[in-house]
């Protein structure tokens, strides 16, 4: 047994699907749950505020400083017993992803705005613009641009943490691998075949990214 | 005299404890030009600022089309915020010495941005308006470009374009040419000049003293956050009253002699 045998894995093809299913939902499902609240916490962060600064402050630093791991032990077990409410695994490692990377998010777009000259918004002002229309039609278009490469990393990054719910027995992709691998005693060819799979999953996620970056580039050439 | 379309009335703007504005007075006549002149560091961009609301004032106030615009945070409740802003933006047209285009937006769309999101017009309408404003400073060819593919020249007219869609009924200028190539200068001029001879409302800060001698009705003179002096161009350029306005014009003349005579 001292050769690589990817053969023996053939068998366990549709298991590894179906954990990169579970993989894309909880990838999609966090990223949308870290993208809205990202923005609203930069937003809060930038509104000048306190009241609105400071608990995004406290949320922010809160997630980015403690393990996604636990975070997502916190939601399995822990919210049950606080407020006896189930998400399940699959909803417990998604929404603790969401609210993790959401803090991330949040100061990558912070950054993004910030980037955006004051004389943009000083622009829309003394046209009459409100707060809501200056944001959306001139300043996150334009903050977009700045944010992509880094939003890109970030979700990449991301899908590939979805990782972590193996660890509450959510069956994504790496949990299904370490199943194959306990009954096949074929670990490296098993994890190999899921970091393919991840790879499979997260470059085209980096060249839609760099598509969308040229695009807008050349719009404004 | 005509009605005044503008009145600021003894505003004192400070940021900290540094007075920008030491209880400015002025109305701005309906129909006529006014040229700010003075020394940089005199408050005359502030004011502008002040007049389109960029900035809360201290004390006084400022009244356009004789609703209050503006008041003094120190002596009245009712802040700048407390002017509801879509109320009177329509008002108050405001040029940038830098343009602040919109750089993701071709031509149109940065002049018909506003039209359409605060006065509702339609796509339709905001266009043909767009269009007649790009004719009128010269750039109906540049209607799909972005300001990036444009001279600073061509941008400054497009931001005069783009305030004017709104229709305003004063246009504030703020220094819109100093940051132009002197070549670029003649072309936004003439864009002014057109806009004053068709008996815009136009308050102007400039150092083009050849513009404030043929254009203003009115000249200003400011100097350390105060109106020394103001009249009509001929008398301000001929024989200034105040010490303080001969003084700078003198230094002024001087320079463009010097640069006149190395050109």
């Amino acid at each position: 047994m001292t050769d690589l045998q990817f053969g023996r894995i053939v068998e366990y093809l549709p298991d590894l699907l179906r954990g990169v299913w579970i993989t894309l939902g909880l990838s999609a499902i966090s990223v949308s749950i870290g993208v809205v609240a990202g923005l609203v916490l930069a937003l809060a962060r930038l509104s000048g505020k306190r009241a609105l600064n400071w608990p995004a402050y406290v949320y922010i630093e809160f997630f980015r400083t403690t393990p996604p791991l636990v975070q997502i032990v916190w939601l399995y077990y822990g919210l049950p017993i606080l407020t006896g409410r189930d998400l399940g695994a699959f909803g417990a490692a998604a929404v603790a992803l969401g609210l993790n990377i959401s803090a991330f998010f949040a100061e990558i777009f912070r950054a993004g705005i910030a980037g955006i000259d004051r004389t943009q918004w000083q622009a829309a002002r003394v046209l009459g613009m409100d707060l809501g229309d200056t944001l959306r039609f001139v300043i996150l278009p334009q903050a977009l641009r700045n944010v992509l490469p880094p939003t890109g990393t970030t979700v990449i990054y991301l899908i590939k943490g979805t990782a972590l719910a193996s660890a509450i027995g959510t069956p994504e992709l790496l949990r299904v691998g370490q199943l194959i691998a306990n009954e096949t005693f074929r670990p490296v060819e098993t994890l190999t075949i899921v970091a393919v799979a991840y790879f499979v999953l997260t470059y085209p996620i980096a060249l839609i990214f760099y598509a969308i970056e040229r695009r807008l580039a050349a719009g404004r050439a | 005299m005509a009605q005044p379309l503008v009145i600021v009335d003894n505003v004192v703007k400070r940021y900290g404890n540094d007075t920008v504005l030491d209880g400015v007075s002025l109305s701005v006549p309906t129909g006529h030009a006014t040229v700010v002149i003075g020394p940089s560091g005199s408050g005359k961009s502030t004011l502008l600022r002040c007049i389109a609301r960029l900035e809360p004032i201290q004390r006084g106030r400022i009244l356009i089309d004789g609703m209050p615009a503006s008041a003094g945070t120190e002596t009245s409740s009712k802040g700048v915020d407390e002017v509801s802003r879509r109320d009177l933006s329509h008002e108050v047209g405001m040029v940038f010495q830098s343009y602040n285009l919109f750089p993701h937006l071709n031509v149109i769309d940065n002049i018909t941005l506003a039209p359409r999101r605060v006065r509702g017009m339609s796509r339709a309408d905001a266009e043909a308006l767009g269009m007649s404003l790009l004719k009128r400073v010269g750039l109906e060819d540049k209607r799909d470009v972005h300001p990036a593919r444009l001279s600073g020249g061509q941008q400054q007219r497009v931001a005069i374009a783009r305030a004017l869609a709104m229709q305003p009924k004063i246009m504030l200028f703020d220094e819109v040419t100093s940051a132009l190539d002197p070549e670029l200068v003649g072309e936004v001029l003439k864009t002014m000049r057109e806009l004053a001879d068709a008996g815009m409302t136009m308050l102007v800060v400039t150092h083009e003293m050849g513009f404030a001698r043929d254009v203003a009705d009115d000249v200003v003179f400011m100097d350390q956050g105060a109106i020394v002096e103001q009249s009509h161009p001929n008398q301000i350029f001929k024989e200034p009253r105040m010490q303080r306005t001969r003084a700078f014009l003198e230094r002024l003349l001087e320079r463009e002699g010097v640069s006149r005579r190395v050109g």
